[in-house]
């Protein structure tokens, strides 16, 4: 069959009519060299992507009976989907369809309106030979479970769970412990209101083991976990008992969580078990308890409060001590408004709107605040330099360590096993820490809460939620996914089975198949970047609607 | 000018395969700016910047191509995670072969611009284009004779 393919050009209402001579780009096409066996159709319309202008595309589609369709307007980022909803509407495969972007690459700026036109003409040129090299390619629709696994029963894993489950979407939630409630469980209270403390960490815990649709499975952890968005398949195993439990889920949610590294580990602290020398953890517990005292049950009448310890070695600010060491300096003056506490800072970190606020009143409940350069130990007396001042010595009843937040224990087998990456810290990594903070690199696996890196109960519960926005779109009970099309395929007669391919993809969408001893790609998982076809030494690799064919046309057309 | 002048100066033809979400949307910003860009650079729009293999980049300046612009989302800022460390790789690689084939390295550039760098990506595709007119044609128009 003879090929014929619609051109139009958008006017743009000025922006493409008074910057490309329209008429001239009309002329030109139908004479185009290199087009004999070939019909084209060129034409011009006002708007493009107004509803007249939709309509009358898809007629003009239908009329025709266009066998590939090429659009001179906007950027693709603009309209593609306008023009692929149109394409599918007419019945033609949106694959056979090619937008050009006139307007920001010709018009915009080629300031020169006959320059503006030359170059609209070859880019046309460039589009009108690449579609003939495009191929019709067809959207699957896959079936998907709505439920979901969250890993760690923390307030970031508990949020997360109470936040998605419902009569429709069960939550699976999988605590390592014998216990829900994380860190925070143990707070007496907490910032910034203080206020009832570890009463909303309790209410969370009722809430969620009241839910008939969250299933707690407590002494647990993860073993494995195979699929895809939607489409997981995870065994949970008992970690006191050969209990394991296989589940369908959608998608899963990490909220391990962090851990407090040892305070003694770092130079200059290194203290005896038999010191008073406690970390910041210690005390919210005690606090929580009993109430903070010495070995001996005395209440200290002196204490040192330590920021930031631990942070040089590790690199990294631990983002909420500055605050939560003021609230430990509240509890010692509570429970006796005589206790003397002298916190000593490097950097005061206060980036929560009521942070300020609160720093004024422990300053108001006569806290000693010493900003130094450096710090060290020798049981509870402490040496220091402050800023623009010389090393002074201070006695204390009691120290306390607010040593830095690292990731907890099992972090890198849990990334191992779910094919995620960490950050320098050591900590999950964000699929982009600005624009996709709460996904991953694999699709339907989210990480939420602390075990993104320190952050309080708020930003954790906030993370949280936002994961549930983004589970409830993407996985709608009874909903279907539509997994991308343009992916890439491995072409088995020319994979010598190197596997550079799987070493660089970044979604653990190629597995390598042992038999045929060839590589393979799973593209339910394949995002089409091209990674692995820049990789393939072998030339087995294609990415689909970005062959080298295609691009070669639009190349050749280009340097013509 | 005179027209022999206007006959002998030299209209370098480039090509620039630009990631999607970076520099494509660089390009777009830079245009709805209407920043003025020179014609002889013409955009091919690209998932990522890994996408960009050996062989489309060859076949490029064999089939005539003056200079040739890869750009990217920053170090750090792949769409899809480490695809722009993979090109950086594959850049460094085919420079080497460049100049085995008695191409100037230069005439291939890998350049970071990300979404919100209009002017930046205005700057680079002018400053390109200056270098590659300063350059000369390709000297290798044409497939070579192994
Ligand atoms: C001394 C101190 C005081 C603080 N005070 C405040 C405060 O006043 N206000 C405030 O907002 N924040 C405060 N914080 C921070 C607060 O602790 C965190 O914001 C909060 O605990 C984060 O919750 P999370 O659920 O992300 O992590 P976590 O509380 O650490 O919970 C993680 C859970 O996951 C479980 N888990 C870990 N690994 C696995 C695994 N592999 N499989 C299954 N389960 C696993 C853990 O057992 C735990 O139950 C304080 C922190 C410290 C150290
Ligand atoms: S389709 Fe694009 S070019 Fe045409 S009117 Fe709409 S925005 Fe303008
Ligand atoms: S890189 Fe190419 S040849 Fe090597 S395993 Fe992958 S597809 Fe096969
Ligand atoms: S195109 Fe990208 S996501 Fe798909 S298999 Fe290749 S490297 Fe992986
Ligand atoms: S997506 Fe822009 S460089 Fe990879």
């Amino acid at each position: 069959m003879k090929a014929k393919i619609g051109v139009y050009v958008c006017e743009c209402g000025p922006n493409i009519g008074e910057t490309i001579d329209i008429p001239r780009v009309l002329e030109t096409i139908p004479a185009l060299e290199g087009y004999e066996d070939v019909e084209l159709v060129p034409k011009s319309f006002g708007l493009l992507c107004s509803p007249a202008g939709k309509e009358y595309l898809a007629k003009e589609i239908t009329d025709n009976a266009f066998t590939h369709l090429v659009i001179a307007a906007c950027s693709p980022r603009d309209h593609n989907s306008t023009f692929i909803g149109v394409c599918k509407e007419a019945g033609l495969n949106p694959y056979l369809y090619k937008i050009i972007n006139i307007r920001e690459h010709c018009g915009w700026i080629i300031h020169d309106k006959e320059a503006a036109t030359d170059k609209a003409i070859q880019y046309i040129r460039s589009g009108i030979s690449r579609v003939l090299y495009q191929s019709e390619l067809f959207e699957r629709q896959l079936e998907i479970t709505p439920d979901v696994l969250v890993i760690g029963g923390g307030i970031a894993g508990m949020e997360a769970a109470l936040s998605l489950a419902s009569e429709d979407r069960k939550v699976y939630l999988a605590e390592k412990t014998g216990e829900l409630g994380g860190k925070a469980a143990s707070f007496a209270s907490l910032l910034p209101r203080q206020g009832r403390g570890a009463d909303v960490i309790r209410e969370k815990i009722k809430a969620v083991e009241e839910n008939e649709h969250i299933l707690v499975h407590l002494n647990t952890e993860l073993e494995s976990s195979i699929g895809f968005l939607g489409n997981f398949e995870v065994v949970l195993a008992g970690n006191g008992d050969d209990e394991k439990t296989d589940l369908k889920v959608g998608a899963t949610i990490i909220a391990t969580g962090y851990r407090m590294s040892d305070p003694g580990s770092f130079t200059g602290y290194e203290y005896a078990d038999t010191d008073e020398v406690y970390s910041s953890l210690e005390i919210e517990r005690m606090n929580g308890g009993e109430g903070i005292a010495l070995r001996s049950g005395a209440k200290p009448a002196s204490v040192a409060l330590i920021h930031c310890v631990g942070r040089q070695e590790k690199g990294y600010c631990s983002r909420i001590c500055c605050n939560y060491m003021m609230k430990i300096a509240g509890y010692f003056k509570k429970q006796s408004g005589a206790t003397e506490v002298t916190e000593f800072f490097f950097d005061m970190c206060l980036p929560h709107k009521a942070d300020q606020e609160f720093f004024d009143h422990s300053v108001g409940l006569g806290i000693d605040f010493k900003r130094v350069k450096e710090i060290g130990l020798s049981g509870t007396s402490v040496e220091f330099t402050e800023t623009g001042g010389g090393k002074q010595r201070m006695d204390f009843d009691m120290v306390v360590l607010a040593s830095s937040l690292e990731p907890p224990e099992g972090t890198e087998a849990l990334a191992e096993l779910l094919e995620i990456d960490l950050d320098e810290r050591g900590f999950f990594k964000e699929a982009h820490q600005t624009t996709d903070p709460v996904a991953t690199s694999i699709d339907g696996i989210f990480v939420v809460g602390a075990s993104q890196g320190p952050r309080g109960v708020s930003d954790s519960m906030l993370l949280a939620q936002a994961t549930a926005g983004r589970i409830r779109s993407q996985l709608k009970p009874g909903g279907k996914i539509v997994p991308e099309v343009k992916v890439s395929e491995i072409m088995e007669a020319y994979c010598t089975g190197c596997r550079t391919c799987l070493e660089v993809c970044g979604y653990g969408a190629i597995y390598f198949d042992d038999q045929k001893g060839i590589s393979i790609v799973n593209e339910a998982v394949c995002r089409g970047c091209g990674n692995c076809f820049g990789s393939c030494p072998s030339g087995a690799l294609r990415t689909k609607h970005f062959t080298n064919k295609q691009l070669y046309r639009e190349v050749t057309e280009a340097l013509k | 000018m005179t027209e022999k002048q206007q006959e002998r100066e030299f209209t370098p033809k480039i090509v620039g395969f630009l990631c999607n979400w970076c520099t494509y949307a660089a390009a777009d910003l830079a245009g709805s700016t209407k920043l003025e860009i020179s014609p002889t650079l013409t955009v091919i729009r690209v998932m990522c910047s890994s996408r960009v293999d050996h062989n489309l980049l060859l076949t490029t300046f064999f089939e005539g191509a003056d200079g040739i612009l890869i750009a990217g989302c920053h170090p750090g800022d792949c769409h899809y995670g480490k695809g722009n460390y993979y090109a950086r790789r594959r850049y460094a690689v085919l420079k080497k072969v460049m100049e085995g084939l008695g191409l100037e390295p230069e005439r291939l550039q890998l350049s970071w611009v990300s979404a919100s760098e209009g002017n930046r990506y205005a700057d680079v595709v002018n400053a390109f284009s200056e270098k590659i007119k300063a350059l000369g044609p390709n000297p290798i128009n044409g497939r070579p004779d192994f």
